[in-house]
């Protein structure tokens, strides 16, 4: 919960109040209009892959001793969450009106802008996740926290020295710790 | 039932399970101390060391987790005024002003004791009110359950986040993610598109750490500023006047107890949790004091209320969890996926089959409580040195340890996978303000409405018999009633707000 109280304090405090402090939103980046222009979006993503679900389920197939086969609830749900979205969706156009996709891309090109420290760090991430059945856990530990430390800390030499540290107790010292002491062997790597 | 109990008092009081359940006190207010780590995080982290332990060993940790987590978000709120976790936002309307003036001890002190009889009396109507309650959850058929839980989700939906429409996308969402894999009924695979890792299904316990920690965790990284400049939250020594402070907390009795109650009330609600009780006890302070307009100007009543509030909501939380097999909120689903994991069956039938377990939760919680007062009260000043910590250095340590907890669960590596897919998801969602504690719920309450919609259909075929039948009717028109009295009320609030303009 990064914002300060003072919001909080000028907001009527109970529940079910639409300015309710959310844990950890972001939606307050960009106009209302281009952030209900990106929900939009999103809307429109879940409604289109919902509705696919849903043919999908039908094609379950369904037993003898039920009623309800396998591909009946989640039709139900599918269904429901297609419905849903479609109708919030059409809700959120009456509200903005066309207009607002102009300014979905060049908000997204800010959104994402802003972000870059995120977008590098789901990169390492990733690339993290995909090396250790590779290297092992104890060498993409390594790198992966020396690389994120790097990318997030100021450079000097006292948090260099403390990055190396971080680094060589979480990957090396971690899988130690879990071999010995909890008897659970992180992956070893095929290199 | 006197054998329960006493089996229980044995496993607790054990040595290893005090010094375990000591740690986890420990850990939870630092968790909780830092700005932006949440007590559920600590809890999703604490949960893959807990498999190895007896399951009222583990869930006994975790309780302490909980409970020092509530009361760690003061210290940041209190000398920072940034919350640290969101059931602390109130505690800085007059813990902080109350720190500013020169009384930094006096501030942490009262929050200090106030989570303490918050969390104590919380457990006390846990006792009572968990065991009539589960007796008579046992008399509930499938129909009866299947409506609750749709009432839990939209109760969830309503009361999490800015929207009631996403929150109801979201919660739709974790219901959707849960149908991937075999059916719980007859095993039939859905949605594995050939794939492998997706054929298992999606496990709520990756979820839950992709979703709640993943995606927290990098939204920390989003502020460039906030990471390279550090902010030292006390300047000189904190004195902490502790039995001063008691009596000044004991004094309030009316306050303590009223909040107290709001705290268990709001927690026993599915989805609401700490981060509501803390502003509606402090607001009920507020509204029954003889000086209102003091409030927020740095008094005791303002910390009492907020900081009881917020920790009594742990016991209330635990009401629907032992009673109903539904949890309240997150860090109540994490408890229940850990006696998942243990393979012990949820649901009212779990205080009748576990009453050990049930007696040892109780337990539990006041030996917590005790645990984080006391640990509190010795090393207070040293906690203050974790709030230090850079992002920079946390952040990619604690990804490494959801990594760990997340292989740790299955042993599989496609997990990982998951993990970074969810989080990515996770992530998204969360800066589109969609709440993401109904998503969880979703996935933890999806297999459970399913097999008890199928089953009841399976028992009887007609449709309307969730409508006939009086409980599950009363579920469902809560349910109904429960978005519509939003929906309402965000009318109410936009003509409000355009009669103002």
């Amino acid at each position: 919960m990064k914002k300060t109280s003072d919001n909080n304090r000028q907001s009527d405090p109970l529940p079910g109040g639409n300015d309710r402090p959310a844990e950890g939103t972001n939606a307050g980046s960009g106009t209302p209009r281009s952030t209900e222009g990106m929900r939009l979006v999103s809307y429109l993503i879940i409604c289109l892959a919902s509705a696919g679900l849903f043919i999908s389920a039908g094609t379950i197939p369904t037993s003898r001793w039920e009623v309800l086969g396998a591909g009946a609830y989640p039709q139900l749900v599918f269904g429901g969450l297609a419905v849903m979205t479609f109708f919030t969706a059409v809700t959120s156009l009456r509200k903005f009106g066309l207009s607002m996709f102009p300014a979905i891309a060049t908000d997204a090109v800010l959104w994402l802008r802003s972000r870059h420290l995120v977008i590098w760090m789901f990169i390492l991430f990733g690339a993290y996740i995909l090396t250790i059945p590779l290297t092992g856990f104890e060498i993409a530990t390594f790198a992966f926290l020396m690389a994120s430390q790097l990318l997030l800390a100021p450079w000097t030499p006292r948090s260099f020295a403390l990055i190396v540290a971080i680094a060589v107790i979480f990957s090396f010292g971690l899988n130690y710790l879990f071999a010995e002491v909890f008897n659970v062997f992180l992956p070893r790597g095929r290199l | 039932m006197e054998g329960a109990f006493q089996s229980a008092l044995a496993q607790i009081f054990q040595i290893d399970t005090l010094v375990f359940m000591a740690t986890g006190s420990v850990a939870g207010i630092v968790a909780a101390a830092i700005p932006g780590f949440t007590v559920t995080m600590a809890i999703v982290l604490t949960l893959p060391l807990t498999f190895a332990m007896e399951p009222l060993q583990g869930i006994a940790v975790m309780l302490a987790v909980y409970v020092g987590g509530y009361t760690g978000g003061l210290i940041s709120a209190a000398l920072l005024g940034i919350p640290g976790t969101p059931s602390s936002v109130a505690t800085t309307f007059d813990a902080f002003p109350m720190a500013r003036a020169g009384q930094p001890g006096r501030a942490l002190s009262l929050g200090i004791w106030a989570s303490f009889f918050g969390t104590v009396i919380s457990t006390v109507v846990l006792v009572f009110a968990a065991p009539p309650l589960a007796i008579f959850a046992v008399r509930l058929g499938p129909w009866e359950y299947f409506s609750l839980i749709i009432f839990a989700l939209t109760i969830v939906a309503s009361l999490v986040g800015h929207s009631i429409m996403r929150g109801l996308i979201a919660g739709m969402l974790g219901l959707a993610i849960a149908t991937v894999g075999s059916d719980p009924m007859m095993g039939v695979p859905r949605f594995d598109f050939g794939i492998q890792m997706l054929a298992p299904g999606i496990s709520f316990l990756i979820v839950l750490i992709g979703i709640f920690a993943i995606s927290q965790l990098m939204s920390e990284v989003e502020d460039v500023e906030a990471l390279k400049s550090g902010q030292k939250l006390a300047e000189h020594d904190i004195e902490l006047h502790t039995w001063t402070v008691m009596r000044a907390v004991l004094m309030r009795p009316v306050n303590l107890i009223r909040s107290s109650m709001v705290g268990v009330l709001v927690g026993a609600l599915p989805g609401a949790g700490g981060s509501i009780a803390n502003l509606l006890a402090y607001d009920q302070a507020k509204r029954a004091s003889k000086t209102p307009e003091k409030f927020g100007t740095g008094i005791d009543d303002g910390v009492v209320a907020s900081e009881a509030g917020n920790s009594a909501t742990a016991g209330g939380g635990l009401i629907p969890m032992i009673a109903l097999g539904i949890p309240g909120s997150a860090v109540d689903a994490i408890l229940l996926a850990s006696l998942m994991v243990h393979g012990i069956a949820i649901g009212p039938r779990l205080i009748m089959d576990n009453p050990d377990l049930v007696y040892g939760m109780f337990i539990a919680m006041v030996v917590s409580s005790l645990m984080m007062l006391v640990i509190c009260i010795l090393s207070m000043r040293l906690f203050l040195r974790v709030t230090e910590i850079p992002k920079w250095l946390i952040v990619p340590a604690v990804i490494v340890c959801c990594v760990v907890g997340s292989f740790a669960l299955n042993n599989r590596v496609s997990d990982l996978y998951l993990l970074g897919m969810i989080g990515l998801v996770g992530y998204v969602l969360r800066s589109l303000d969609y709440p993401l504690a109904p998503l969880v719920l979703g996935v933890i309450l999806g297999p459970i409405a399913e097999t008890n919609l199928r089953r009841a259909l399976m028992t009887d075929p007609d449709w309307t018999m969730f409508l006939t039948r009086p409980i599950s009717l009363l579920f469902l028109v809560s349910a109904v009633l429960s978005v519509a009295w939003v929906v309402w009320k965000y009318d109410r609030n936009k003509k409000l707000k355009e009669r103002q303009v």
